[in-house]
């Protein structure tokens, strides 16, 4: 008990000399930490009066469609990110891995048995990453860029690499196209996801591990806390949360094959750093990938109304990775000063 | 590793500790083994690898060439991801401009300035390089979309990317000379040169290295315009070899190279590696691949094997070995104090 609070009191003050935010450059500082808030509002906004179509209810569902796994993927690998090990490249293939047990499973020996496969997947792919990283101190982007080769791979293996069609009416197939006015049922998992992560992250003792871990490392590793453990349940919460993006994103459109989750990786990544969690580690939060996401999506769904093609949205998003960690950058040094 | 350490042990004293030193100074270890096991195998099983040596050279000098290029930026403890889409939009370039004279220098000089913004954002900003190069990663790969108009497209001049895959010297295709050039020249810059030797400090120890002169911003500015211009001429040489570029052409280029280079030993903290290691870890691989292709395994099975060896790889790293060998050791002593009581 008694280490534990000392840990605790350690990797507070840690966070705390690191988070308190210096009164000196009030406006700037608030610009460069919640940017993200005015973009969104100036393009939803413009979109809204200048972009057809934007704003009828089925495009609201459509952006909500497209939003939900890449958001629920994204929630779950802020925790990797808060942690301070950038990211996880590998839940392409754990999405897909997920989605493919889900219907080609689920419609042999049904949803359970397919649910505790998808589990047992899912706690496998972060256990090898998670002990990777934590025990093996292996650098992340390598460790998982690994692991989606060897997970696609076997994936593909026994798949076959063939498409995955669940039963029409299925238990999948109903819950994938029931939506509550404009809003897909998926979305509200989405939601309830993102409360109980951003509890999780902000009020137990492992979120609270987590972020500090991510501040200083060190710190913590002194303060008497097994980080090895603390890495390792980042990369569990992450590949959980890919998991039930596997199942939501198979069931929407009642298909699943190996290559449906391509882009996903960095996309998340894009949308947690646009939400504005610091990819140093340590500061960010799931609310804030939430608004990242949303970001992303109406962005995507903007420049698709207005025609452009894959490859423009793809600039888009790397102009708007590297202006968000620029900003990242800036409001430290505004902070510091 | 621990065989040739055995080997040091039963020379004369004198030399002995001398090998052993150089050996233990050595990282390429790794890649010696398993560059060792796979010729093995090999000749036992696929000896067509080595009789159908213009193949598997070939296959090296793909792998090899983008490695080589992220081992001088590696060796200063950065990532490169933008690598693969350099290799696309460069590769898109020389394929839509129809004169290739005008065309190879605009994809190698396009090279030049993503490696310029690169470690602009890098050295300049201060953004982590694995992230500042994900956004190129993405602008790039945008840029080669949009360029091809989402399509692959065909060299205007098929001739040229003929008579580039023909053999010149010998065997040797130019796209084969091309990578044994590069090979060349990277390893004389990396360890007779003082720019390419300062890269070794800039990894280690960056403060240390700042503190005693070396131009540390300009280093970084050098290691990531060879690795753009590098990857540049990768993609040059794809287009060329293929008279087709597609904008995903590197999709696969990241896994490869990066295993290339890691295998090789190279360390990703910075401070310790070579270009001839990465050499050794493009050849494993390359002969690996080669029999993959003539044996008929699947490209998924292929993936997988290639994925696990980098995977094995990264977490048989020196560092990592020593982190879980010092907490075993740490782990027992608690238990051995805890008992007692």
């Amino acid at each position: 008990m008694a280490k534990e609070s000392l840990t605790e009191q350690i990797a507070l003050t840690e966070v705390v000399a690191q988070e308190a935010p210096k009164k000196t450059s009030g406006v700037g500082l608030w610009l460069t930490q919640n940017g993200v808030f005015l973009f969104l509002v100036v393009l939803a906004v413009f979109a809204a009066f200048f972009v057809n179509g934007f704003g009828s209810l089925d495009n609201v569902t459509n952006i909500l469609n497209r939003a939900v796994p890449l958001g629920i993927v994204a929630v779950g690998m802020t925790f990797v990110v808060i942690s301070g090990n950038y990211l996880d490249l590998s839940v392409v293939a754990q999405v897909a891995t997920s989605g493919v047990i889900f219907l080609a499973v689920g419609s042999e020996y049904g949803l359970g048995v397919a649910a505790l496969a998808a589990t047992g997947a899912a706690i496998l792919y972060g256990l090898v990453n998670g002990l990777a990283v934590g025990l093996f101190k292996a650098n992340a982007v390598i460790v998982t860029l690994a692991t989606t080769y060897i997970g696609l791979g076997l994936l593909r293996y026994f798949s076959g690499g063939s498409i995955f069609f669940g039963p029409p009416d299925g238990p999948m197939d109903v819950f994938g196209s029931g939506k509550v006015g404009p809003v897909p049922y998926s979305a509200f998992v989405f939601l309830g996801l993102t409360l109980v992560l951003s509890l999780v992250l902000t009020r137990t003792n492992f979120g609270f591990l987590v972020k500090s871990f991510g501040v200083n490392e060190r710190a913590t590793r002194l303060g008497g806390v097994n980080t090895d453990m603390v890495i390792v349940g980042a990369f569990l919460v992450t590949a959980l949360a890919a998991m039930i993006a596997g199942f939501v994103f198979a069931a929407f459109s009642n298909t699943a094959v190996s290559t449906m989750a391509q882009g996903f990786d960095f996309k998340a990544l894009g949308a947690i750093i646009i939400g504005g969690t610091s990819v140093f580690g340590g500061r960010g939060s799931v609310l804030r990938t939430l608004l990242g996401v949303i970001f992303v999506s109406v962005l995507d769904n903007v420049l698709t109304l207005l025609g452009f093609t894959f490859g423009f949205q793809q600039l888009a998003l790397g102009v708007l990775i590297l202006l968000a960690v620029t900003l990242d950058v800036l409001s430290r040094k505004l902070g510091q000063q | 590793m621990t065989q040739t350490m055995e080997l040091g042990n039963l020379q004369k004293p004198g030399l002995g500790p001398k090998l052993k030193a150089f050996v233990r100074r050595r990282t390429e270890g790794r890649a010696v083994i398993l560059l060792a096991v796979i010729s093995l195998v090999v000749v036992f099983y696929e000896p067509l690898v080595f009789t159908a040596y213009p193949v598997t050279l070939g296959r090296i000098a793909l792998i090899g060439l983008v490695a080589l290029g992220l081992t001088a930026v590696i060796l200063m403890g950065e990532l490169d991801l933008s690598v693969a889409s350099t290799l696309a939009a460069s590769g898109v370039i020389v394929a839509v401009i129809p004169d290739l004279r005008i065309a190879i220098p605009v994809a190698l000089l396009t090279g030049i300035a993503v490696g310029i913004v690169n470690a602009f954002f890098v050295a300049i900003v201060g953004i982590a390089s694995f992230i500042a190069t994900l956004g190129m990663l993405f602008g790039l790969s945008g840029l080669a979309f949009v360029l091809s108009g989402e399509v692959p497209v065909n060299l205007q001049n098929q001739d040229a990317g003929i008579l580039f895959s023909q053999p010149v010297l010998g065997p040797l295709t130019p796209r084969i000379l091309l990578f044994l050039l590069v090979f060349i020249a990277l390893q004389l810059f990396v360890t007779r040169m003082k720019a390419g030797r300062e890269f070794f400090a800039v990894g280690g120890n960056r403060q240390a290295a700042y503190d005693s002169g070396i131009p540390v911003k300009r280093r970084i500015f050098t290691g990531f315009i060879i690795s753009g211009f590098v990857s540049a001429l990768a993609g040059v040489i794809y287009t060329l070899t293929l008279t087709t570029a597609s904008p995903d052409a590197g999709s696969n280029v990241l896994l490869s190279s990066f295993a290339a280079a890691i295998i090789g030993g190279n360390y990703l903290k910075g401070g310790k590696g070579s270009i001839v290691g990465t050499l050794l870890g493009a050849t494993a691989l390359g002969m690996l691949q080669t029999t993959f292709l003539m044996s008929g395994i699947q490209v998924p099975v292929q993936n997988t094997l290639i994925g696990a060896i980098l995977l094995l790889a990264v977490i048989t790293d020196p560092t990592s070995l020593r982190a879980l060998i010092e907490k075993l050791r740490s782990a027992l002593s608690k238990r051995a104090k805890v008992a007692p009581s």
